[in-house]
């Protein structure tokens, strides 16, 4: 397998001829297929499309355990709600570098922003699974019905901006695959505009996930809803983020190592110090935010009951303790910690999301929903879809390695002249 | 003025000012914790 990243047109601009033939080439798969993490997800992906080939032929009933009660399941819970406050981490480390100008995390910049972007394409597009009418997605966009009072269309119009932001984002590193050096000026001079147009998308549909369930408020137990959810989501999805920046860095580490430069591999260390720092910053702002909102509801009698003790559950091991880990680790930069720490922060954001969407919602209704099998497994083959296009892009496009010299002296000249 | 409740520190929100401003004064000493440079770097 070879571990170098090969580029079209080392030398000059690659006719159409050349290109044509370097993609064909770079299509083909590099390494070993049949093994044994290919094999799983290969099947998993295959029953996927049988299970949503049902589900469009039949509707959702015929694969979820979704009901008038429960219309917002594991699909929205898990791939959308999770999917988009772990995809934060692009938005968060797009205005560390190319706003406050902090220099020291570029090198994992491109990772993370390739990171969010396919996170807003598969969990935000597993949306269209859980849609009814799936072909409806395109009124808002359209006009056929815009739907202006609705939270759903500020949602739709900053997802779908969103990825075209990132896409402009990662974009440079697509052309520099390609070498075409033209294209790759053109898009690496529009970056910070793509930079700032996405942060300000983000912090608003962050935010607006939380506003959709504004509406529940009879539905939702009274620890869970609040009439500062927006605010709750757009803090969490600072460290759910950086969290998912820490944890996905840390797998990359072992499974890209020979993609990896010198600069991202030495610079490691103290960017995972650094991320940690926001992070407990930011889970600490989080929990002051959570115990404000629990005393503003006079909801504290809450706390002695089942919910009570599952509100505290996720509160304190999976906001509070993370935070205490996060913030020990700084002082002697234990790397094993922070990741310890990152890992619990996500859980503790999947338990929240899952919470809103299901286990807290509707506790009148006797009967609980609980995911078919079905919805679990194409959940997982959405996963597993992500991390084989993630895979694909790191193995060919310098992602986590350099860019070629051709870039890095656009680049310096792009400085000099400003 | 039955309805003023001054002494009531619910219905005056002076518990919630009081957890802002002990979470502003812990902040100023999180803050500092948290900028420290890590024991390597300090040697």
């Amino acid at each position: 397998m070879s571990t170098e990243i090969v580029t079209a047109g080392a030398a000059h601009e690659p006719t159409r001829r050349e290109l044509w033939k370097f993609i064909k080439n770079e299509l083909r798969p590099k390494g070993r297929l049949l093994t044994p993490f290919n094999i799983i997800s290969g099947i998993t992906i295959l029953v996927a499309i049988v299970l949503l080939t049902i589900r469009f032929a039949t509707g959702l009933g015929s694969v979820t355990n979704l009901s008038q009660e429960f219309p917002w399941g594991l699909w929205i819970g898990f791939d959308v709600l999770t999917g988009v406050a772990f995809a934060g981490g692009g938005y968060v480390l797009a205005f560390m570098v190319y706003v406050m100008r902090m220099e020291k995390y570029h090198p994992i910049l491109r990772v993370t922003v390739l990171n969010a972007f396919l996170a807003y394409v598969f969990y935000a597009g597993a949306l269209l699974l859980d849609l009814g009418r799936p072909w409806h997605v395109v009124n808002p966009i359209i006009g056929n019905s815009f739907g202006l009072s609705s939270v759903l269309f500020l949602v739709a119009w900053h997802f779908m901006l969103y990825m075209l932001a990132a896409l402009l984002e990662f974009a440079p590193a697509a052309a520099e695959w390609l070498g075409l050096r033209r294209l790759r000026k053109i898009l690496a001079a529009m970056t910070l505009g793509a930079v700032v147009f996405g942060v300000t998308l983000s912090t608003l549909h962050q935010s607006g996930l939380g506003a959709l369930f504004m509406m529940g408020k009879d539905k939702i137990h009274p620890l869970w809803y609040s009439e500062y959810i927006p605010v709750l989501f757009l803090v969490s999805s600072v460290f759910a983020g950086l969290s998912m920046v820490i944890f996905e860095g840390s797998i990359s580490e072992r499974v890209f190592s020979q993609r990896t430069s010198e600069s991202v591999r030495k610079s490691r260390g103290s960017i995972l110090v650094g991320l940690a720092r926001i992070c407990a910053a930011t889970m600490f702002l989080y929990l002051f935010l959570k115990i404000l909102d629990v005393t503003h509801a006079r909801n504290w009698g809450y706390l002695f009951s089942g919910m009570g003790f599952w509100w505290l559950m996720e509160i304190v091991f999976f906001v509070a303790v993370p935070m205490v880990f996060f913030t020990m680790s700084i002082r002697r930069a234990n790397l094993g910690l922070i990741r310890i720490a990152a890992i619990m922060a996500l859980i503790g954001i999947i338990l929240n999301r899952l919470n809103l969407s299901f286990f807290a919602y509707r506790l009148d209704a006797g009967v609980p929903y609980l995911p078919s099998w079905m919805e679990v497994e194409v959940t997982l083959a959405v996963i597993f879809a992500e991390i084989w296009v993630f895979r694909w892009v790191i193995n060919r496009m310098p992602v986590l390695s350099d860019p070629p010299a051709w870039a890095k002296e656009q680049d310096a000249a792009a400085v000099a002249r400003a | 003025m039955d309805d003023f409740h001054f002494v009531d520190i619910y219905a005056s929100k002076g518990i919630e000012y009081l957890l802002v401003i002990g979470f502003l004064i812990v902040l100023v000493f999180a803050w500092r914790y948290l900028n420290r440079p890590p024991q390597s770097e300090r040697g």
